[in-house]
């Protein structure tokens, strides 16, 4: 274990979630169980009074946990430079087994929360603050995977070994057949493409449609299909070389720190389709989420697209 | 949406803030100087470790040492020759240097043998080469000396000369033929150059042996292939190459400023009960203004927000406090007292600039270990305070 700067800032404050967390999930315990809103008991007041410091909680977490997952894989680029072999955060993200598992629990936490902040949102803002009690019931089980990734975060850090030889990206994410991805390598990178902006379609037909199901479902599919193709066809565009395909590259310095503002769009736009479509589900308030989705998304989509279209105006081919 | 700000809030806050001034400017002034030591500290970390990085590319690419029942011995200067015919290797450089221990200083220097005719490892050494004759040097015996060791001759009353006892015991006089002056401070402040014969005579040594051997590799892409072949070949010799000394001087400052870190939050963690008393400790007078507060209709969670605002701002404040204070303190003071934690007390350490770096991710790191932190503490206070009934507290 080396104990970095950074590492050492991640886990305090892993610390101080983990301790947060622990309360708020009591809170939720009790409301989840006791919560009448009907009832005019000392414990139901009790109750309604906690109910505030559960959701000061869950927005001082939620509200960190932002910033934090940049940090996080900003830490784990630094880290590469120390440790063998690795050139970018994904070979220090799968120099432990479970790395990969650590980086997905932390992207479904920043959902879960934003959903959870959303709901809470609508919450708040009825006066028979009717989704209470179900807020906090699914905190109950959106703790689980918060506790999850900060047992996961501990022993990931403690379990790097600077002087273990890892893989780079260039080994994990190619058509190899011992690679995560060989099975997404089966299919041609054209169609991949083809699904990409065929999901973006769908997403753009179901915000002309409103038809929430559609949104949900259309977003989450846009989702996955935005990563895979960004690893199969479009990274290698922006790093101008067939062989290099790498989720995580594009962090770097060598490509302007380009990805922050990809992942941002990308997340922020489907969080916003998906949270927005579930919320208007649920409550009759009317809230613009998903003009903001549909401009990130379609951010995204443009932006990504840049890049083959310049690089073939440039060169005249294709990779 | 669900973060808007509320300036009249804000306002309220600041004057919330300002009423009770005395009892905030203590948390305030703690907290900056918190903030202020680690920030120092990851500073000097810093800026010594970017100044060894840039003395780091001129050190030698591969350095080849020899291990005899694990510690370091003489290496034939046979060696170094038979080393020319492997492909790739450029020039092999036998070394001769050490170091003399100045008992009455109680300091050490590093005595380096030169040859005139040899192309120089470094480009320090080339430079200094160039600046004096060494040719004279080799004739006349003598030698040249770094500032810091030609303070430390002085005080002992050598001012022209000095007596070596080699390890047969006798004196060796070698009078000092010139100072010199170097940009790179790190490295030549301690350092004595004479000829190769003197420092032979100086540490007893056989002339057909050499403390190390350098290697200079045209492609640096192949060092890796090159140890491999020197290793093979003999493999009581230990390479060290340029990129294990990158690795390992990160792995130390990782290390120190980890170790101070560590000892920074056992100090955080005090400062955050110390806090997380005086906020949830409300005075009757606090009590009071929350009971009007409610009676005039605000809600418990303006009241959180309002208190947000308030641990926010002092935060806040005392981060930038802490930060700027510890750059006027790294860069403008030059670090006195701290910047030995990472230093050591040699006499001889060289006094050098610390040189200017500033980069954002190490501002965002002070201010995820500060800010969060502060807020942290108060955020069940502020809730227990928010949740107090009106017509109790003003009962």
């Amino acid at each position: 274990m080396s104990l970095t700067p950074e590492i050492i800032a991640l886990l305090t404050l892993d610390a101080i979630f983990c301790f947060l967390g622990l309360v708020a999930w009591v809170v939720a315990f009790r409301i989840a169980f006791h919560w009448n809103a009907k009832a005019t008991t000392p414990l139901q007041y009790t109750l309604s009074k906690q109910s505030y410091l559960g959701a000061i909680i869950i927005k001082y977490i939620f509200m960190l946990k932002l910033p934090l997952f940049a940090f996080f894989i900003y830490t784990t680029d630094t880290l590469s430079s120390i440790i063998a072999g690795a050139m970018c955060a994904a070979g220090v993200v799968n120099s432990v087994d479970f790395g990969l598992y650590l980086t997905v629990f932390k992207l479904l936490n920043l959902y879960l929360f934003g959903f959870w902040l959303l709901l809470h949102y609508a919450d708040v803002n009825d006066e028979k603050l009717p989704f209470t009690r179900l807020k906090f019931v699914l905190f109950l089980f959106f703790a689980l995977p918060l506790f999850a990734e900060i047992a996961l975060e501990v022993s990931f850090f403690s379990s790097l070994n600077i002087s273990k030889i890892v893989s780079c990206c260039g080994t994990l994410f190619s058509a190899a057949s011992d690679s995560y991805m060989s099975l997404l390598f089966v299919v041609d990178g054209y169609i991949w493409v083809g699904l990409f902006y065929g999901s973006f379609g769908i997403t753009l037909l179901a915000y002309g449609l409103k038809n929430q199901l559609l949104l949900i479902a259309s977003n989450a599919l846009f989702l996955i299909v935005a990563i895979i193709s960004l690893i199969i066809f479009f990274s290698t565009y922006v790093y101008e070389l067939p062989t290099h395909r790498c989720p995580f590259c594009l962090l770097q310095k060598d490509y302007y720190y380009v990805g922050y503002a990809l992942y941002t769009f990308l997340f922020a736009g489907t969080f916003f389709g998906m949270g927005g479509a579930v919320l208007s589900l649920f409550s009759k308030e009317k809230i613009r989420f998903s003009r903001l989705s549909l401009a990130f998304n379609t951010l995204y989509v443009l932006m990504i697209s840049a890049y083959p279209m310049v690089y073939f105006l440039r060169n005249g081919v294709w990779l | 949406m669900i973060f808007n700000m509320n300036f009249l809030l804000l306002d309220y806050a600041i004057r919330s803030l300002m009423r009770r001034f005395s009892k905030n400017f203590f948390i305030f002034l703690i907290l900056s100087l918190l903030i202020f030591l680690l920030a120092s500290v990851l500073m000097i970390a810093d800026a010594i470790k970017l100044e060894l990085n840039s003395t780091l590319k001129t050190l030698p690419q591969i350095t080849l040492q020899r291990f005899i029942a694990g510690k370091q011995s003489d290496v034939p200067i046979a060696r170094a020759e038979a080393l020319l015919d492997i492909e790739g290797i450029n020039a092999v450089t036998p070394r001769v240097w050490g170091y003399y221990y100045f008992k009455p200083a109680g300091v050490n220097f590093s005595v380096v043998g030169i040859d005139a005719y040899e192309e120089q490892y470094s480009p320090t050494l080339t430079l200094l080469t160039q600046h004096f004759d060494m040719k004279l040097l080799a004739n006349k015996e003598s030698m040249i000396v770094g500032e810091g060791v030609k303070k430390i001759l002085a005080e002992n009353y050598y001012s022209d000369f000095f007596n070596f006892i080699t390890p047969k015991g006798e004196w060796k006089r070698v009078p000092i033929a010139g100072v010199f002056h170097s940009d790179l401070a790190l490295e030549s402040n301690d350092l004595i150059i004479l000829p190769k014969k003197l420092a032979y005579a100086i540490f007893g040594m056989e002339e057909s042996k050499a403390t190390d051997i350098v290697v200079k590799v045209a492609n640096v892409k192949e060092i890796a292939t090159i140890v491999q072949k020197i290793t093979a070949r003999y493999p009581d010799m230990r390479a060290i190459t340029q990129d294990d000394i990158r690795v390992s001087y990160q792995n130390i400052f990782d290390y120190k400023s980890g170790f101070f870190l560590s000892l920074f939050s056992v100090c955080a963690f005090a400062f955050f009960i110390i806090i997380y008393d005086k906020t949830s400790g409300l005075s009757s007078e606090e009590k009071r203004e929350i009971g009007i507060l409610k009676a005039i209709g605000w809600s418990s969670d303006d009241i959180v927000k309002e208190k947000f605002y308030e641990s926010f701002i002092l935060s806040l404040g005392a981060f930038l406090v802490g930060i700027s204070s510890a750059l006027f303190y790294v860069y403008a003071l030059q670090a006195p007292l701290l910047r030995n934690l990472f230093m050591g007390y040699s006499e001889l350490k060289p006094t050098f600039l610390l040189p200017f770096s500033f980069n954002l991710s190490m501002v965002i790191l002070l201010f995820l270990l500060s800010v969060p932190i502060y807020i942290a503490a108060t955020l069940i206070p502020s809730w227990r305070a928010s949740s107090l009934d009106a017509d109790e507290v003003m009962r």
